[in-house]
């Protein structure tokens, strides 16, 4: 009686037969999107379509008064909303396009991860439909989009870095309060005695980075000593961060530790809570930390990000652009809603988004400029540090199709530079590892 | 339940004889073992339950003093400065974490019923048949729940996105009816209750169904509730599949839900604190219940 | 099953013997089809795909069509030093933690079979760290074990030194330890409850009488009749440990230094981080493979006898 073995394994014949080939990695179907700008531009008359935006931002209290503001201006184009957890973003945004049923047909795009993502094939061209917008854009954050001299993701937001101080904190310590003057930047080696000194008068940290460990915050440090953004060659794709700027940048950022003027095991949500507790003597954070200022009961100033001793200022930049599928079946209708995000209006995303947000639209920046958060006196300071550092300073992160790797490995190895391993031997481990990590890409 | 003489009379037996749980003292008698005993049982419960009682207070609490109470260490890492339900408020009506819940409840609840029912006819074929390719569907039941979800996550999701089952109940449904630890787990506990039982049963003249459902289901109340806590948990924290299935907010899940209080700056502990809490009742509950209900059950015992 | 010793039986018997087989596989089917249909589909033509998947190599994101590459993968995988001492340290961590949660677990189920009272309680609260998400389980822990945190603050109030826990390359594994037994060990406990719980009074009593000691009955009379649910534990316990990741990505992202880089942490970075779903597939391929060994291996120790009928 051999009935259910053989049923079984003709049952399970039939099925393999049936779900294999989906599993073995796809085939068939267009290879995604190299074609440039095919049969789509930016529609004169709005078409009737429904798009799928995909996005980390919630719909409620959120995004409702930009989506709104959107339907009002294009009521023929409806928008179905999808929000995704932050840290699934990447992971998520893979699976999805990969499935290529268009869905979503717009997502939020981390701008370093772009040359990455028009390599794999997730991302549309949009060179044909938007690179005549250049000039309104500045010109990192515009530039974070290009990956081989094509377009492919238009940038809504950008940032940047200040040092914030505790006022009372520092008086407590005999110290002055930083000049709000580009001119006049704080050093590195100065912030670093100054913060110990605060910490020592009674400060609970004396500095803090809004984001330890990672190299959104970091990358400046080597490259205002002249160092590279991390990685050369051709296609960046050979590992560049094991030279002497390098060494000396993080064999500082690791000395911060050992003494606690900054602590080890603090994540970065928790940064900001605790300088908004009025805990922190020197923070250096993005924009964001205005608005959660403005409800505190914290004395605070804003100076200029320090910059090394005989070291060019430098700053971190770089936020969320917008790319669309290249699977997408709405993609005149798609183009429609990242004009009106990224463009019109000076940028419909930051005038009618809830919170202040940094525009990469230098329209839009003059719209940030006018919110609340900047009313008062230090608020003016802010705005002025804000513009200053976006025009001049900034550096974008390296544009690689290897950066998820890049970024993964290299923030490992400042964690662990952080936790006490020495600087050079772990950036020398980490590009043996990275090396390893790009073989397949060349 | 069913009239057939002999197995009722077996089975009761079985279910009211004393188990061996409720070995050693007489009621009434406190003796200094017993106050020894429960004072460890004490200690270790506590120990255990820690950690959850700092999420629940700083549930509580306002979200910004749940990170700056607990350095430098002082009364105040378990005395909020100020009791507030904003953060049970602030999720359950202003975010989509009700809604989710309410979703997670459904495909919970569903998923236990059908795969339940699956895995005990699975269990007892297993347990008690001899058949051809027996141990061959055995080694596919033990490699099912070996290999990592996450392995096959991604090729199954495309696979229910070609069947049409992407963003609808079902597809969130399907992948955890097929339990395999669960029905391992009844195996085992079927693999005890003495055959005679069931051969007096079929003395009773009783239909294969009837053994199975009247007689050993009757008689697994704890691995039944086990088995069922095994499905229900993998579909309450089920994270990876929602987020590749399910695209439209209003279907996600209340773990993904969950995720959302921690945005790219800042996050929410208090909300997310919140979030634990309802996620973490939901089970603890359950399983106190059920224990109260299945646990004077016992099975091997009114054997002779 | 009786089987027969006598040469030759009668035709009636003979029939009815053969009548009883097809009855039973008739039923077999019908009970494990739902099953085994349903694991089939959701289960095992997966995994074959992801077998299939690990021999074919792609450009990350799954877009570009992936080729044939046979064992490239598995070859630079073995090739990587990384790659080689994760798989060690994944080996020593799981020798280390399972008979750990499984004797632990143990323990407090035969605490928790005595007669207390409020037994229920202490239960459900030992049981309540898997009903936690493990996003909030992660945070606790990390807040608690932070260097600057409530635990070392008791520590150096009984005198000590502060440990730096999930900073230290040589503390990170055994804190992901604790937190992984933490959550653990209260499932455990469940089953192996129902376990004692199924052992007949009688037994006890005869070895009392008997004069048998406490740990004299607990080795003869208790390990032996727990085998059933123990190979359970022990095998879930196994997957369970091996499949770890979340604790890991939440806390220590694999650091420092590499010392908390467990193999389904590194498949689930390879796949989902990365996007290279074909080194990933083939990394959890190795994953399973050895998963199989340990598991054939516990099924060998804990063999069972039939009941006896």
């Amino acid at each position: 009686m051999q009935i259910t073995r053989r049923r079984a394994l003709v049952g399970l014949a039939a099925v393999s037969a049936l779900l294999l080939p989906g599993c073995s990695g796809g085939d068939g179907g267009q290879s995604g999107g190299q074609s440039s700008g095919s049969g789509w531009s930016v529609p004169t008359t709005d078409p009737t379509a429904t798009i799928r935006v995909l996005s980390i931002l919630n719909l409620k209290g959120q995004m409702q008064p930009v989506v709104d503001a959107f339907q009002k201006a294009h009521p023929t184009i409806k928008v179905d909303w999808q929000t995704v957890p932050f840290d699934a973003l990447n992971s998520t945004l893979d699976a999805r396009v990969a499935n290529k049923g268009g869905d979503p047909d717009v997502y939020w795009a981390d701008q370093p991860r772009i040359s990455a993502l028009a390599a794999r094939g997730e991302a549309e061209d949009l060179t044909a439909a938007f690179s005549g917008d250049k000039s309104k854009f500045d010109a990192t954050a515009y530039d974070a989009g290009v990956y081989q001299n094509k377009l492919w993701a238009l940038p809504i937001a950008n940032s940047t870095q200040l040092l914030y101080y505790n006022k009372s904190l520092l008086k407590k310590a005999g110290l002055t309060n930083p000049s709000p003057s580009p001119e006049q930047r704080m050093t590195w080696e100065q912030l670093t005695t100054d913060a110990a000194k605060a910490k020592t008068a009674g400060a609970q940290y004396g500095f803090l980075f809004g984001q330890f460990d990672r190299y959104y915050q970091l990358e400046p440090l080597p490259v205002q000593l002249g160092g590279s953004v991390g990685a050369t060659g051709p296609n960046n794709l050979t590992p560049d961060f094991t030279s002497d700027q390098w060494v000396k940048a993080f064999t500082w950022y690791g000395s911060l530790f050992p003494n606690g003027v900054s602590p080890r095991g603090m994540k970065a949500e928790e940064t900001d809570p605790a300088f908004v507790a009025g805990r922190v003597a020197y923070m250096v954070e993005g924009p964001w930390l205005l608005p959660q200022l403005q409800e505190s009961k914290v004395d605070w100033g804003v100076a200029p990000q320090p910059v090394f001793q005989g070291g060019k200022p430098v700053t971190p930049t770089g936020s969320w652009s917008l790319a669309m599928n290249p699977f997408s079946k709405q993609k005149a209708a798609a183009a429609v809603f990242l004009k009106w995000m990224a463009i019109d209006e000076g940028s419909g995303y930051i005038k009618y988004f809830t919170a202040p947000e940094l525009a990469a639209n230098i329209e839009g920046k003059k719209i940030y400029f006018q919110k609340d958060v900047f009313s008062s006196a230090e608020g003016k300071n802010a705005a002025s540090i804000i513009d200053y550092e976006t025009s001049h300073t900034a550096v974008n992160r390296v544009p690689t199709i290897g950066y998820i790797e890049f970024e993964t490995i290299l923030n490992q190895a400042f964690a662990d530079i952080r936790n006490g391993a020495a600087a050079k031997p772990t950036l020398d481990k980490a590009a043996a590892q990275l090396a390893t990590a790009w073989k397949k890409y060349q | 339940m069913t009239v057939f003489p002999r197995t009722a009379e077996v089975a009761d037996r079985a279910t009211n004889t004393v188990p061996a749980s409720t070995s050693g003292e007489r009621p009434g008698r406190t003796s200094a073992r017993t106050v020894v005993l429960t004072a460890v049982a004490v200690v270790v419960s506590v120990a255990f339950v820690l950690p959850a009682v700092w999420i629940l207070i700083g549930s509580f609490r306002p979200n910004l003093e749940i990170l700056t109470s607990w350095s430098p260490l002082s009364w105040r890492l378990v005395i909020p400065s100020r009791l507030t339900m904003e953060n049970y408020t602030h999720l359950l009506v202003d975010s989509g974490f009700a809604r989710a819940l309410l979703n997670s409840f459904v495909v919970c609840i569903a998923s236990v019923l059908i795969g339940l029912a699956m895995s005990a006819m699975a269990a007892y074929a297993l347990a008690v048949y001899h058949f051809p390719g027996r141990s061959a569907v055995f080694a596919v039941i033990v490699i099912s729940f070996m290999v990592p979800f996450e392995a096959i996550a991604i090729p199954l999701a495309q696979q229910f996105t070609t069947w049409g089952l992407g963003n609808t109940m079902t597809g969130l449904i399907l992948p955890g009816i097929g339990n395999g630890l669960a029905i391992f787990n009844l195996r085992q506990f079927f693999l005890g209750i003495p055959t005679s039982y069931r051969e007096a049963a079929m003395l009773d003249g009783a239909s294969e169904p009837r053994i199975l459902f009247s007689l050993y289901v009757r008689l697994s109340g704890p691995a039944l509730t086990n088995s069922a806590l095994l499905i229900f948990l993998g579909q309450w924290t089920a994270y990876l599949w929602p987020l590749l299935i399910v695209s439209d907010n209003r279907l996600q899940l209340a773990p993904v839900a969950l995720a959302g209080t921690f945005g790219e700056h800042a996050a929410d502990y208090g909300q997310n604190f919140a979030g634990t809490i309802v996620l973490t009742m939901v089970p603890a509950i359950s399983i106190f219940a059920l224990q109260r209900f299945f646990g004077r059950l016992s099975v091997g015992s009114g054997e002779k | 099953m009786a089987s027969s010793t006598v040469m030759r039986e009668p035709a009636a018997v003979r029939r009815r013997r053969r009548h009883e087989r097809r009855h039973e596989i008739f039923w077999a089917v019908v009970f494990l089809a739902p099953a085994v249909a349903a694991l089939v589909v959701l289960r095992v033509v997966p995994t074959i795909g992801a077998v299939v998947t690990s021999l074919h190599k792609a450009f990350p994101g799954g877009i570009i069509p992936a080729t044939f590459a046979g064992f490239r993968n598995y070859n630079s995988l073995f090739t990587d030093p990384n790659f080689v001492s994760t798989i060690v340290r994944t080996l020593v961590f799981n020798l280390i933690i399972n008979p750990l949660q499984i004797v632990l677990a143990l323990l407090i189920a035969v605490l928790f079979v005595q007669r207390i009272p409020l037994v229920g309680v202490w239960r459900t609260l030992v049981f309540i760290p898997i009903t936690v998400p493990m996003v909030g389980s992660a945070i606790a822990w990390g807040t608690a074990l932070n260097p600057n945190g409530p635990v070392n603050a008791v520590i150096e109030v009984l005198g000590g030194k502060p440990q730096p826990f999930f900073t230290s390359p040589h503390q990170a594994l055994a804190s992901i330890m604790i937190l992984a037994s933490w959550v653990g060990i209260g499932y455990w406990m469940m089953f192996l409850i129902s376990g004692l719980q199924a052992i007949p009074e009688e037994l006890y009593d005869a070895a009392k009488t008997d004069g048998a000691g406490a740990v004299r009955t607990f080795f003869s009379i208790t390990i032996p009749l727990l085998k059933r649910p123990l190979l359970f534990v022990l095998v879930a316990d196994t997957v369970a440990n091996f499949v770890l990741f979340v604790p890991v990505q939440l806390l220590t992202q694999g650091g420092p230094q590499g010392s908390t880089t467990l193999l389904m942490f590194d498949a689930y970075r390879t796949t989902y981080g990365y996007g290279s779903r074909n080194l990933g597939a083939a990394e959890v391929v190795i994953l399973t493979v050895i998963m199989i060994f340990f598991v054939l291996l516990q099924f060998r120790l804990l063999r069972e006898e039939r009941t006896p009928t």
